[in-house]
């Protein structure tokens, strides 16, 4: 069974789900419903913003915008147009999904904070505009007389119908989130979110993932608002106003981020809370900022979170079992007809790279041959981590070309290098702490394979390979610095590249630990793949390799065989002296 | 004449906003976190003000603002023990969402103690305005820009000439390599954190008196510092001034030719613009990303 299905599953949850539906069947009066409602609505609007705060890690202030969105479009044309829930509704979700794949032009690529502020910064513009525009929001007053849920004919009253109704459109809702967020999707969320330059060297498009989660979140988002347009009958700034947010922010960090069960478990509590401490008033909302204050610093993970680890402890889980290893099919290498030494796999031309006044790289060329280890040496800040980033495409070259098997891929966007052939590690492992290692190296293969089970049981046959089969189900973070670097050699090594970058694979390593990366690598070799290892390591590396690139000051200074580099009067007096 | 009299009003408001900028960058310097809750506390040293005014009946606003700073300070001490230094070793989504809380916490805090209405603090020297060549100048304007200026040289002086503005650039450059040099790292950042909430409650007692202070103002405040320091290069000190200055001046006259709302609309939209094109900022990042 899917593991994200099961996650949820916990009986404590089961349990206050059937009391709930209890309550709302038996106990509930017109009031109690009402909170229940309201908390269906939230459960809706805040199962879609998992999808970007919790699953793809971007800390949205818009979801309270696209929520109000919704809103309006339901309020403006249910009160004036006559039209339907039929049409309404998928208009409401529509609006703000419109909305979010316009605005994520500008400003999904930004980092974090840049991202959270511009998003709040969307929300104001929204704002002002709903309460300028008088003649179509009712400005200040907004709009009243907002029919209720007319489906084909069908009227759904207040009280139990409408709490049924809304509590279905959450279990859809639920079962919708989960579809789009399990399998290969929901593989890469956690490498993604966790470290996405690593990602994208995996050949993982993380923008489009974003976008998708943005565009997702919008959606549901607006699902919400059209509910609560109906719910409340009135529509005015109010639903657009930071409380809501708040709200929303709250109640996913509370629930457990990332988490469907979360989102549900956060808003049927948190909606309640304003009601259980009534002399509060409007006060509420500071016990909704302690709560979340209290929640990020002790218990990052929320309730259901914190469900899943008492569980865990009280009944030790014995790790799923793991997959069996299957080789993958050998990858295709272009132009068999060739003799192998005559094309090189990767080949840069004049690569040059300018951060600000430093001229980091300068016209360097390099090839990687089939079967070939190139080593690239030099002192600290001779430019050599910043050949593997304009190599992998994580820093953008100001002058020069690549080609992979004789394909121009210069102004190719790093996931795109990736899926070409080029596979690298960097010099301080970036593996996701939270992830297993079978975790770690599935993301290795989910763009390559075609479903998720075919992806795991291809990455184990890498971690098999490494020799680190007993750590399959060890959390990355828990690791020791020597099986760290095999993690992340297996990773690389599991997307069966053409050409493969290391960043100082030795370092940290006991001797025999380089020793065993030594045959690793060579054997890599053998099996045909062109290696290029930056290291400082002379004794590891100088035997390894078959060429050797000496940089110093972002200039190639030397290359030749490891021999003549160890007598090169310019290596020497810049480096190895 | 009206151009100049929109200058003084632009220039006196632009000073305000500098030391909400100030605080916001001082605290992303020695940090790398994101303090959303800047705006908030701004938004709470105007209703310190209030406050305080209550207790020392016609006190004018410049025997208020040593207080209100001070207090300010212990209040931006327990937001790093509370929303920061807890969560200083995890990802930094963390502490945007606990400052966030603190935001939420301080805003309706105010709600509950004083009401939505909004309220005015002293003036820094009363009221009445003098003539400058014909130019009617607000006594109030003259006096926050002189206020503003001298914080703003005193927190330049902090940072140049002092040993303990040493050791909190020390701290904003490299946290590791500063501890072991013996410099006590939690405390300079705990201080860095006090002195951005005493300019915050600085601002907050210099704005409220001419354009009111309600308990929702932080969301609108932390943007305008968030523009202000994205025009002027993430993490640089002047150019937080200087991108203050700019949006106080484009808010002034724009407010003048069309409206408020036009004016605050116009400068989210140009923000996003300024992202679109360029993402590190009009004039680059001076702070390099920690992630």
């Amino acid at each position: 069974m899917p593991e994200a299905l099961t996650r949820g599953l916990n009986p404590l949850l089961i349990l206050a789900a059937l009391a709930l539906a209890a309550y709302a069947l038996f106990g509930a009066g017109p009031y109690g419903l009402r909170v229940l409602t309201v908390a269906g609505v939230y459960a809706i609007a805040v199962i879609g913003y998992q999808a970007i705060f919790g699953q793809a890690g971007a800390l949205s202030l818009a979801q309270g915008t696209f929520f109000g969105i919704g809103a309006y479009v339901t309020g403006i044309l249910g009160s004036t147009s006559g039209f339907g829930f039929a049409v309404t509704f998928p208009l409401s979700i529509l609006a703000p999904t419109l909305l979010a794949l316009l605005i994520a032009v500008p400003v999904l690529r930004l980092e974090s904070h840049y991202f959270a502020l511009a998003t709040l910064g969307i929300g104001q513009v929204v704002l002002l505009a709903a309460v300028e525009w008088q003649s179509l929001t009712g400005g200040a007053n907004g709009i009243a007389g907002v029919p209720g849920i007319d489906l084909f004919g069908w009227r759904v009253g207040r009280g139990l119908p409408l709490a049924l109704f809304v509590w279905t459109l959450v279990a859809l809702g639920a079962l919708l989130a989960w579809l789009l967020g399990h399998g290969r999707r929901g593989a890469a969320f956690p490498i993604m979110r966790e470290t996405p330059v690593a990602a994208r060297t995996l050949g993982i498009d993380i923008d489009r993932l974003r976008l998708e989660a943005f565009a997702v979140s919008a959606a549901y988002g607006g699902a919400a608002g059209a509910l609560t347009a109906h719910t409340q009958r009135v529509v005015s700034p109010e639903v657009l106003e930071f409380p809501v947010m708040v709200t929303i922010l709250t109640v996913a960090v509370i629930g457990g981020q990332g988490r469907i069960a979360g989102a549900v478990v956060g808003a049927v509590l948190l909606i309640h809370l304003p009601e259980w401490f009534r002399g509060l008033e409007n006060g509420y909302l500071i016990l909704y900022g302690a709560a979340l204050l209290a929640t990020i610093v002790a218990a990052p993970w929320g309730i259901v979170g914190s469900l899943e680890r008492l569980r865990a402890r009280l009944i030790p889980e014995r790790p799923p079992a793991a997959p069996a290893a299957s080789a993958p099919p050998a990858r295709p290498t272009s132009k068999p007809s060739l003799p192998a030494s005559s094309a090189p796999v990767l080949y840069v031309d004049g690569f040059g790279k300018r951060f600000g006044g430093v001229q980091a790289v300068s016209d360097v060329s390099l090839r990687l041959d089939r079967g070939r280890i190139l080593g690239v040496i030099g002192p600290n800040g001779s430019g050599k981590t910043t050949l593997i980033n304009l190599i992998t495409g994580l820093e953008k070259a100001d002058a020069g070309k690549l080609y992979v098997s004789d394909a121009d891929i210069t102004g190719e966007p790093p996931h795109r290098r990736a899926l070409a052939g080029i596979a690298r590690s960097f010099q301080t492992a970036a593996l996701p702490s939270d992830s297993t290692v079978l975790e770690a190296v599935t993301a290795a293969r989910i763009a390559i394979d075609s479903d998720i089970a075919t992806a795991r049981s291809h990455a184990m046959h890498f971690i098999v390979q490494a020799g680190i089969a007993d750590l399959v189900h060890t959390r990355c973070g828990a690791l020791p610095p020597g099986p760290r670097r095999a993690v992340e050699l297996a990773r690389a090594l599991a997307r069966q590249p053409l050409a493969m970058l290391l960043d100082e694979p030795a370092a940290g390593l006991t001797e025999d630990e380089q020793a065993s990366l030594a045959r690793r690598l060579r054997a890599a070799a053998d099996d045909g793949i062109a290696i290029m290892i930056v290291e400082h390591n002379m004794p590891f590396l100088l035997p390894l390799a078959d060429r050797i690139l000496c940089l110093d000051e972002g200039r190639a200074i030397a290359e030749g065989t490891p021999g003549s580099i160890r007598r090169d009067p310019a290596v020497i007096a810049a480096y190895l002296g | 004449m009206i151009l100049a009299q929109l200058m003084v009003n632009g220039i006196a408001l632009g000073a305000a906003y500098a030391l909400v900028a100030l605080g916001f960058v001082l605290v992303l310097n020695a940090t790398g976190a994101v303090n959303f809750a800047q705006g908030d506390l701004v938004m709470a040293g105007g209703f310190l003000a209030v406050a305080l005014a209550g207790f020392i009946p016609d006190a004018p606003g410049f025997v208020l603002l040593p207080l209100v700073m001070a207090l300010m300070a212990l209040l931006g001490i327990a937001v790093s023990a509370t929303a920061y230094l807890p969560l200083r070793n995890r990802p930094p989504v963390g502490v945007f969402i606990s400052t966030i809380a603190v935001g939420i916490i301080l805003q309706n805090g105010a709600t509950v103690l004083f009401g939505p209405e909004p309220k005015a603090a002293a003036p820094l020297f009363g009221g009445g305005a003098f003539t400058i060549a014909g130019l009617q100048v607000p006594t109030q304007s003259i006096a926050v820009i002189a206020t503003a200026a001298l914080l703003i040289a005193g927190q330049y002086w902090l940072f140049t000439h002092t040993q303990l503005g040493r050791r909190l650039r020390a701290t904003a450059q490299d946290p590791g390599m500063a501890r072991a040099c013996g410099i006590p790292v939690t405390s300079m950042i705990a201080l860095t954190f006090a002195l951005g909430a005493a300019l915050a409650g600085a601002a907050g007692l210099l704005l409220s008196n001419q354009f009111f202070v309600t308990p929702s103002a932080g969301s609108g405040l932390i943007l305008k510092a968030y523009i202000a320091v994205t025009i002027g290069g993430w993490g640089s000190l002047p150019g937080a001034v200087i991108g203050a200055l700019l949006i106080a001046a484009f808010e002034v006259v724009v407010s003048y030719t069309l409206s408020y709302t036009a004016a605050t609309a116009a400068l989210y939209l140009a923000l996003l613009a300024i992202l679109a094109v360029r993402p590190q900022g009009l004039f680059g990042e001076a702070s390099r990303r920690r992630a």
